[in-house]
């Protein structure tokens, strides 16, 4: 619709209904409704730009007035174009109406969304989620830098995104992951004796968070003592020291540097933690009571070596620590999670928090009873035989899965671009109620005339689909781990996911744009035409330039893609095919230009 | 419901009930109107505890002139917890329906450690250090001494209590060990003394087996329980066991060492004694000579263990003329200690009968057996007279006294082995002398003897024919119940191959095999890969564990299990594993999914429920045979053979069997529940091992899960979740009903058909 324009000669301008008015040429396009009086001389010269007109009115046709089209501004002024006849009135409300739904609805409805208004909140969040995505970033960069897309549209389809949940649920904190610390393996060159460990920021956190001893020293030592550097030295000489088993060597070593004996000495924030804890454990589970209840084995007595229980060489010594101790402390610092919410790379910071941390939930279990409480009422629901009874209800913890609605919402963001098809969502329940009935009661009826789908298609689809299949057999076996994209190499591979991704994206936006009701849309509709064309002559690319033994692999591959973009093609042509025969057949010729 | 059995109305707190609920409560009811005991087994998952004392209580109720006393006794103080919760589900339920004649008294009962509230107290680091700390505040000389030096301290919570006197009772209700430490805190009244006290008073006591069993314990709580009693030992499968742990006692040299120590401090209290107050020792040998042992009427603080021979066992006479005056005992325990330092100076094991011990020890250290027998008796006597409070210190002297008094007491039934070192560890020298009991229905005897009824119940007592000849007694029932099964909710495999189709086993020759420690972590690998929620997996010793999961860590098998579920293991720490349970079940709460690693016959296989989510599948790794080489081990073979008949290798088979079944049996809790067990061990699909496992697992075990590999349980585990997944009928398809009414019980009475779900 870009550049449409009316004009209407032998229209008069009024200022007021009595004024008799002034002769003129009237011109109506986009952005500007101008009035030109036949007599240069006269001042009634109108120049008003569409988007501050308000509201229209006009005159019917068989009432006696003449053809008048009243505008109204936002400035409160009234302006009356006297036209020659009807039809020529018509012709410019048509368009003053369809450029103020296209104009006005968006800035009334959307305000939010203009570039300039949005809140800077906002701005953060999308570059958030640019940032945490690089996905997204690629495609915000392919589409929008390049102009394909405007931001607001970018980000229509993505409100889901942006809506208050996912705010919400970017909250959620990351896990720690299962693997063990002690799993950390040292790179070596190969050459001389040199170890290297790799520490990153995750390896350090659940390092302090599964010894709060290592965390301590760190916040005396470093950086007043020894670097951090040293530090970390320091904590693998003694990690090494455990693993070989060696406790004399270990005790010896840890008389001889007191630092070193820090990392080697049993942890006693963990030990009090641990006394701290047992006190709040289920008593159902509670075996440490057991303990103090049993008598039969009161020193020496009962049966001390009948060969039930076998003899484990002693743990209590000072330097040896037991590997299953350490998986029980690493799976309960898991279970727990990552309590803090810093994200830094200093690791000072970390562990003061962490410290911090423990210590508020140190007071919280002091002080709390609630805990106990709950403790008792789980116990007793535990202790119901669950089907001898009406079933009770648990509290639940929501999912967090991903919401299929999220594909059919972010359709819906297109459409609020659409002023007719937000028109038609707002019809009222009954409404559709009422179509839907009607159209169950007529297929009820007539049954469905066609078959869903016709059976030549779905016959192709299959006799393609084996054929694929097969031959991808063929090719790589029968090993169903593996997929032909894994043979590829990592830039191809890359390359056609990306591409694939792209084309998902203009697709999103060509079909939910039509049908094509303004101007607006339809340069849209063009310029993703462009890009798309632009991806297909790439895809096109790729193909020639893969290595010859991949090439059929990767033109099946490409094939859906390509035929998905075709469809698109044809729609586009047919469709515009059928603009340009209905304007041109439909109108009259001083219509459209 | 409520409905009739006979003649008595049972209230029953669920809106329905098992068929064999009402089976069990049939034949129980049978037993007690008999006055006689019984054998019954029943499967785990069936509801048994609540079916019990549903029963047992509405009994109470219908024979109001005649009440009866419950005396429920379990193995362990969580156990203890839980069936108090269920008692509280079935009180709450009666008194709504019956008002407050249904009102009763029942208490959990266990040491200071667990009930006390004095912070002071409870910062001692273990029991016996609690229980010193105790007495050091609650002694009657303490607290005489207190009003004369105001600066001694006191338990205020002993001392309300005290004063309080008569009228320091408990309300009728049902108190758990954390009700009876609030109610203490409310009133400011001591929980533990009062619950001592309440003991004669409650309608339902619920302690642990040796509080019952062991005479040092039951001698000090039990002794009071009227002969109208009903005592209950729940999940009795290993009650021979406790029963003889009971009776045993062993010296090392440790206890040596600290007996003398233990001598030397008694030797300077006498002298200073002698010095001051001449007329308390005095005092003592005059009582002594008139023959009591121990001051009649002692106050609750000052009461220590009691004698560790049976009561009937003990002479009722004066204590020997030559150990009266307090140094000539500490001579007689010298020569003692001296005499028992030889025998372990030992180089080989010697094993002896007590009577040619006493002989020996008469002859070369001049102690006869009447001496031996009233060292313990003498002991406290003495420790009483010479004021000793701090008890955890002279537990190696009470040791070696318990000792004396019980080789002294006991000529059959018992053997005396020395050994210079554990067999399993020749290279560390650790010398013992053990007194060992092999005769279960000794220490049960008493308890048989003493109260009308006593029910022997659990999920596994097969062969029940068995426990009788074990513990020597005649039940009046004897049955084993089988489970109605709504579907097939448990799914027993025995996997004897691993996915190489190499044998699995934890055979001798075949544990280290490089071959079956893969098969075995590659089984579990895919296991944490398929099945939700909570797996737990027993192994048959502490050092196959350890050595079974750091070979796995070496070798990446225990990466890949992480990546599934969080690990948690059993140590050899209590509290270390009581919270690695705790994060386990978390876990398994929040959705996570963990893998526990235990050991059979540990202190989890004993107790926990992996019920529900806490357990969909359980893997038994091996055959939990004990150590056949234990010198003790084959003594009690011996002495089985001998006296019962039975054979060394069935005795075993059954018994590594009764802790297999027992550690898959936690699975299941109810039939709502569901669960697989996997006995990865080639020996299982032998017929003369598997035909031990208790007949509700053994007829779920089909054929064709009798030899399966990796690979087909995994296929066989995805089918059986799947299947589980699928909602279902409760009450049961097929005119077999699974889940009975109160119409259908009230048909049943009717028609006089009982049988109906069978």
């Amino acid at each position: 619709m870009a550049g449409e324009q009316v004009e209407k000669r032998g229209v008069k301008y009024k200022s007021s209904i009595k004024d008799p008015g002034t002769p003129g040429f009237l011109r109506i396009n986009e952005v500007m409704l101008l009035f030109v009086p036949n007599d240069p001389k006269s001042d009634s010269k109108l120049k008003l730009q569409t988007k501050n007109i308000k509201s229209h009115k006009y005159t019917k046709e068989g009432s006696n007035k003449p053809p008048w089209l009243y505008l109204t501004t936002y400035q409160g002024r009234n302006h009356i174009i006297e036209f020659e006849n009807y039809s020529d009135m018509h012709t410019c409300r048509d368009f003053v109406a369809a450029l103020l739904k296209s104009d006005e609805e968006p800035k009334k409805a959307a305000v939010t969304t203009s570039t300039e208004q949005l809140s800077i909140k906002e701005l953060e969040l999308r570059f958030k989620l640019l940032k945490e995505n690089s996905e997204l970033q690629r495609l915000h960069k392919q589409f929008v830098e390049s102009k394909v897309l405007t931001e607001d549209e970018f980000w229509a389809t993505r409100k889901k995104l942006l809506g208050k949940d996912s705010i919400r649920k970017s909250k959620q904190q990351l896990g720690l992951k299962s693997m063990m610390v002690s799993g950390i393996k040292p790179s070596t060159d190969g050459r001389t004796n040199r170890v290297t460990f790799n520490l990153t920021p995750e390896i350090i956190f659940q390092i302090f968070a599964e010894k709060p001893a290592v965390r301590q020293a760190f916040i005396n030592y470093v950086p007043s003592k020894m670097t951090e550097k040293d530090f970390w030295t320091k904590y693998f000489r003694a990690e090494y020291l455990y693993s070989t088993k060696n406790t004399a060597v270990a005790a010896a070593e840890a008389a001889e540097d007191e630092e070193l004996a820090v990392f080697l000495k049993p942890d006693e924030i963990l030990a009090r933690e641990t006394r701290q804890k047992i006190r709040r454990v289920d008593p159902t589970l509670d075996m440490e009571a057991d303990e103090g209840d049993d008598y039969s084995h009161l020193m020496d007595h009962g049966i001390q070596r009948d060969g039930t229980m076998d003899v484990v060489e002693p743990q209590n010594d000072q330097f040896k620590r037991s590997l299953l101790q350490d998986l029980n402390r690493h799976a309960a610092v898991v279970l727990e999670g990552r309590s803090i919410d810093v994200d830094s790379e200093d690791t000072r910071i970390v562990a003061e928090a962490l410290t911090r941390v423990k210590q508020v939930s140190k007071a919280d279990g002091e002080t709390t009873k609630d805990a106990n409480q709950e403790r008792l009422e789980r116990m007793s629901r535990v202790a119901g035989m669950e089907d001898l009874q009406a079933p009770q209800n648990f509290p639940l913890a929501p999912l967090s899965i991903k919401d299929p609605r999220d594909y059919f919402e972010s359709q819906q963001g297109n459409v609020v671009n659409v002023p007719r098809g937000a028109k038609g969502l707002k019809r009222n329940v009954h409404e559709a109620y009422g179509l839907l009935k009607d159209s169950i009661v007529e297929i009820r009826a007539t049954g469905l005339s066609d078959p869903l789908i016709k059976p030549e298609v779905s016959f192709e689809v299959f006799s393609s689909l084996t054929r694929t299949i097969s031959t991808a057999k063929n090719i790589i076996g029968k090993n169903p781990r593996e997929s032909f994209l894994d043979r590829l190499p990592k830039s191809t591979k890359d390359e056609v996911l990306h591409h694939w991704t792209s084309i998902q994206e203009l697709l999103r936006h060509f079909w939910s744009s039509y049908p094509i009701t303004t101007p607006y849309l339809h340069t849209k509709v063009g310029k993703l035409k462009d890009a798309m064309s632009n991806t297909y002559s790439k895809l096109d690319a790729m193909k020639e330039s893969v290595q010859s033994d991949l090439r059929h692999q990767i033109s099946l591959l490409v094939r859906p893609m390509q035929q998905a973009l075709d469809a698109a093609f044809q729609h586009y042509e047919a469709d515009l095919q059928r603009r340009t025969a209905k304007s041109s057949d439909g109108e009259r010729p001083n219509g459209y230009v | 419901m409520i409905f009739k059995i006979e003649d008595v109305t049972v209230y029953f707190p669920y809106d329905n009930i098992y068929p064999e609920q009402y089976e069990y409560m049939v034949e129980l009811k049978r037993t007690l109107d008999a006055k006689g005991h019984c054998l019954l087994e029943m499967p785990t998952g069936t509801g048994k505890t609540i079916a019990l004392l549903s029963l047992i209580t509405s009994y109470r109720l219908s024979r109001p002139d005649s009440p009866i006393k419950l005396v429920y006794c379990t193995r362990t103080v969580h156990e203890m917890e839980k069936t108090l919760a269920e008692l509280k589900v079935l009180h709450d339920y009666q008194v709504l329906h019956l008002g407050t004649q249904a009102k009763i008294l029942a208490i959990g009962l266990s040491s200071r450690k667990n009930l006390c509230v004095n912070t002071k107290v409870l910062a001692a680091e273990n029991r016996d250090s609690v229980d010193a700390a105790c007495r050091k505040r609650t002694a009657s000389w303490v607290r005489a001494l207190s009003t004369e030096k105001p600066n001694i301290e006191l338990c205020d919570y002993f001392e309300n209590y005290e004063k309080a006197a008569e009228n320091a009772l408990l309300p009728p209700g049902v108190y758990t060990l954390e009700d009876l430490r609030a109610f203490g805190n409310n009133r400011g009244w001591c929980p533990y003394f009062l619950a001592r006290h309440m003991v004669q008073f409650a309608n339902v006591i619920v302690y642990s087996y040796q509080y019952l069993l062991d005479p040092k314990v039951a001698g000090i709580i039990s002794k009071e329980l009227q002969k109208e009693s009903v005592v209950v030992f729940d999940e009795a499968h290993n009650i021979d066991n406790v029963c003889i742990e009971a009776l045993s006692v062993s010296v090392r040299r440790v206890t040596l060492e600290g007996a003398n120590r233990n001598l030397n401090k008694m030797k300077h209290e006498i002298d200073r004694f002698k010095a001051t107050d001449a007329g308390r020792l005095r005092a003592e040998y005059n009582r002594l000579v008139e023959g009591l042992a121990l001051r009649g009427d002692l106050s609750g603080g000052d009461q220590w263990l009691a004698n560790p021979a049976l009561p009937h066992d003990i002479l009722k006479e004066a204590v020997p003329g030559n150990i009266r005056r307090a140094e000539h005992f500490v001579h007689v325990l010298r020569r003692l200690l001296q005499y028992l330092g030889v025998r372990l100076d030992t180089e080989n094991v010697e094993k002896e009968s007590p009577v040619s011990f006493v002989s020996s020890l008469n002859s070369q250290a001049g102690i006869e057996q009447k001496t031996l027998k009233f060292c313990y008796d003498r002991l406290q006597s003495l420790m009483l007279t010479l004021e000793i409070t701090d008890t955890d210190e002279f537990l190696p002297i009470q040791t070696v006294c318990d000792f004396a008094t019980l080789v002294g007491t006991y000529a059959r039934g018992f053997s005396i082995i020395i050994e210079p070192y554990d067999e399993r560890m020749p290279h560390i020298p650790d010398p013992i002398l053990q007194l060992s009991c092999h005769d279960a229905s000794l220490a049960i005897k008493p308890v048989f003897d003493r109260f009308q009824s006593v029910v022997i119940t659990s999920g596994t007592l097969s062969p029940i024919d068995l426990y009788p000849r074990l513990l020597s007694f005649t039940p009046v029932v004897s049955r084993s119940f089988k489970m109605s099964m709504t579907r097939d909710c448990i799914c027993p495999m025995v996997l004897t191959r691993g996915s190489d189709q190499l044998p699995v086993s934890t055979k001798f020759d075949m544990r280290s095999d490089p071959g079956v420690v893969r098969n075995y972590g590659k089984l579990l690998v895919e296991m944490v890969s398929i099945v939700p929620d909570g797996v737990v997996c027993f192994f048959v010793s502490y050092s196959y564990m350890d050595g079974i999961i750091a070979t796995w860590n070496e070798t990446g098998i225990l990466k890949e299990i992480v990546q599934q579920k969080l690990v948690f293991i059993e140590t050899q720490d209590v509290v270390e594993t009581t919270l690695a349970l705790d994060n386990y079940r978390r876990a398994c709460d929040c959705g996570r999914g963990a893998v526990f690693f235990s050991v059979a016959r540990g202190k989890v296989a004993e107790g926990i429920d992996f019920d529900r989510h806490y357990g969909r599948v359980v893997v038994m790794y091996g055959v939990p045979f004990q150590y056949t080489l234990s010198k003790i081990l084959l003594a009690r073979l011996e002495y089985l053979r001998d006296t019962f008949q039975i054979k060394e290798g069935d005795f075993l088979t059954f018994d590594a069997l009764r802790q297999a079944a027992q550690c898959v049996g936690r699975v299941i809790r109810s039939k709502a529940d569901y669960g697989m067990m996997i006995f990865a061990d080639k020996r299982y699909s032998r017929h003369d091992k598997r035909s031990k496992l208790p007949g509700w697992i053994l007829s779920h075990l089909r054929d064709a899960h009798l030899n399966l590999s990796t690979d087909m349980a995994i296929h066989n585990a995805r089918e059986f979740l799947r299947k589980m997944a699928q909602p279902y009928d409760k009450t049961g398809t097929m005119g077999r009903k699974t889940l009975l009414t109160q119409e259908d019980l009230e048909k049943m009475a009717e028609t006089g058909v009982q049988d109906m779900a069978y």
